[in-house]
């Protein structure tokens, strides 16, 4: 054994608890031969005296008053346990079911949400602003430009050329009774024709524009209401590429 | 057979069943440890009350809640009581003065042997130590604390501390060799004033 290994076993020797009787003989025979170990273990013992000292000296209790308080504070809230438990029990029960039951509103209303394209074409449109004007409805599949029919909404988030940011919101669009409600121009390609034919699928988006997009596009603008802002659908194919748009009122 | 004979556990149960005997005498049985930990760790008696009030109102909220197989009642009280007195040592921080090394330290012999000062030596003695150990840092004092005076295993003071026993022991190692620095600091000063030794006074 070498002073470092010794410095290990130090405090337990000066203890005498129990331990490892190879270990202590061989301690014992380091610190007879190393006069700094036998310093260290004098001083150990020492050390060792001095808190069992204090431990026997340590006899303070609690005083009379805390424990007068103590018990007096179980008088008063002297409610079974079990009671309790039970009315915690039942508090887990309730939150439980109330948390399942929401789940379980939530699915449904998803589902119910999924399932409205198939509804009849009298299904109103929504849409949504927000702030700073740039972003309408949200994105609707369509297989392609000219199959405009019932089209179920997406909750991605998508942006335009035009740099509008689309809200995530999902909702349905029924393109046919947009056609009853709103007066809208043709698409306006923005892409050559070509490209547009070739076009597997993509969403329509309803963006909202400052009206003197319309001159952008050689369409006649009222320049009174300049600063009024203007509906537009648009064709984004599934790069992400706008393709086609058209101005709605 | 007395309610003294009947184990924490029983009487747990009994003080969930709402006998107030059973309480008390748990009360009786396990204050005084907590009272003294706390004090241990606190210096201070106020606080030492306010943590054994703190943990008896605890368990009479959470009796319930204690799990005899993850540990003894008396384990689960000095849990709680270490971690009020924690708290308290946070919230007290900014008021505790800094421990000058100059100080007073452990006194130089421990035990005087036929010394006809012994008692006053062995008081000096009991309050140096003290005040050594109120000078750790509090993750060393709970371990001198609950393996020195309460003799404690390493392993229920790992259960109360929360951490592995191997913490335990080397933070007690650790903690012994600083009590030891402030042991040695304390005899080379004691050795310098009684080098020094006033013949006469001039005032």
């Amino acid at each position: 054994m070498n002073c470092n290994d010794f410095e290990v076993i130090a405090g337990d020797l000066s203890k005498d608890v129990l331990m490892d009787a190879n270990l202590r003989e061989k301690g014992l025979e380091h610190s007879a031969s190393c006069a700094d170990c036998a310093a260290r273990l004098e001083e150990e013992r020492v050390l060792t005296g001095g808190l069992r000292l204090l431990a026997k000296a340590s006899t303070e209790e609690a005083p009379a008053n805390v424990e007068a308080a103590v018990l007096a504070a179980f008088r008063q809230n002297q409610i079974v346990p079990s009671t309790r438990t039970s009315y915690r029990r039942w508090i887990y029960v309730a939150a439980s079911a109330a948390a399942l039951v929401l789940i379980a509103t939530l699915i449904a209303l998803n589902a119910s949400r999924t399932q409205k394209p198939e509804l009849p074409s009298s299904q109103a449109t929504t849409e949504e602003k927000t702030p700073g004007g740039t972003v309408a409805q949200s994105a609707v599949p369509v297989p392609r430009q000219s199959e405009r029919n019932t089209v179920a909404a997406k909750s991605t988030m998508h942006r335009t050329e035009h740099g509008g940011a689309i809200s995530q919101k999902p909702m349905q669009v029924e393109t046919d009774s947009n056609a009853i409600t709103e007066i809208a121009t043709d698409f306006i390609p923005l892409t050559n024709r070509e490209a547009l034919a070739q076009m597997d699928g993509g969403q329509v988006m309803r963006v909202e524009l400052p009206r003197s997009a319309l001159m952008s596009f050689g369409l006649p603008m009222d320049m009174e209401r300049a600063t009024e802002r203007i509906k537009a659908d648009v064709v984004v194919g599934n790069d992400g590429l706008a393709r086609a748009i058209r101005f709605v009122r | 057979m007395t309610l003294q004979t009947f184990s924490d556990v029983d009487l747990l149960r009994r003080m969930i069943a709402g006998e107030g005997e059973a309480f008390a005498e748990l009360y009786k049985r396990r204050q005084a440890g907590v009272y003294r930990f706390a004090l241990q760790m606190s210096g201070s008696p106020e606080t030492a009350e306010d943590v054994t009030q703190e943990v008896f109102m605890v368990l009479m909220r959470t009796a319930d809640r204690f799990d005899p197989e993850r540990g003894s009642l008396a384990a689960y009280l000095y849990g709680v009581a270490r971690n009020y007195v924690l708290r308290r040592l946070e919230q007290d921080r900014a008021f505790i003065p800094i421990m000058d090394s100059t100080e007073e330290g452990i006194a130089p012999a421990m035990i005087a042997e036929g010394d006809p000062l012994d008692d006053l030596t062995r008081s000096e003695t009991i309050q140096s130590l003290r005040d050594s150990i109120l000078a750790l840092p509090p993750h060393y004092r709970e371990v001198i604390v609950l393996c020195e005076l309460h003799e404690m295993s390493y392993i229920e003071a790992a259960s109360i501390v929360g951490c592995a026993v191997g913490t335990v022991r080397s933070r007690l190692h650790r903690a012994r060799g600083l009590l030891l620095e402030r042991l040695r600091a304390a005899r080379e000063r004691s050795s310098v004033r009684q080098e020094v030794k006033p013949l006469r006074c001039f005032a």
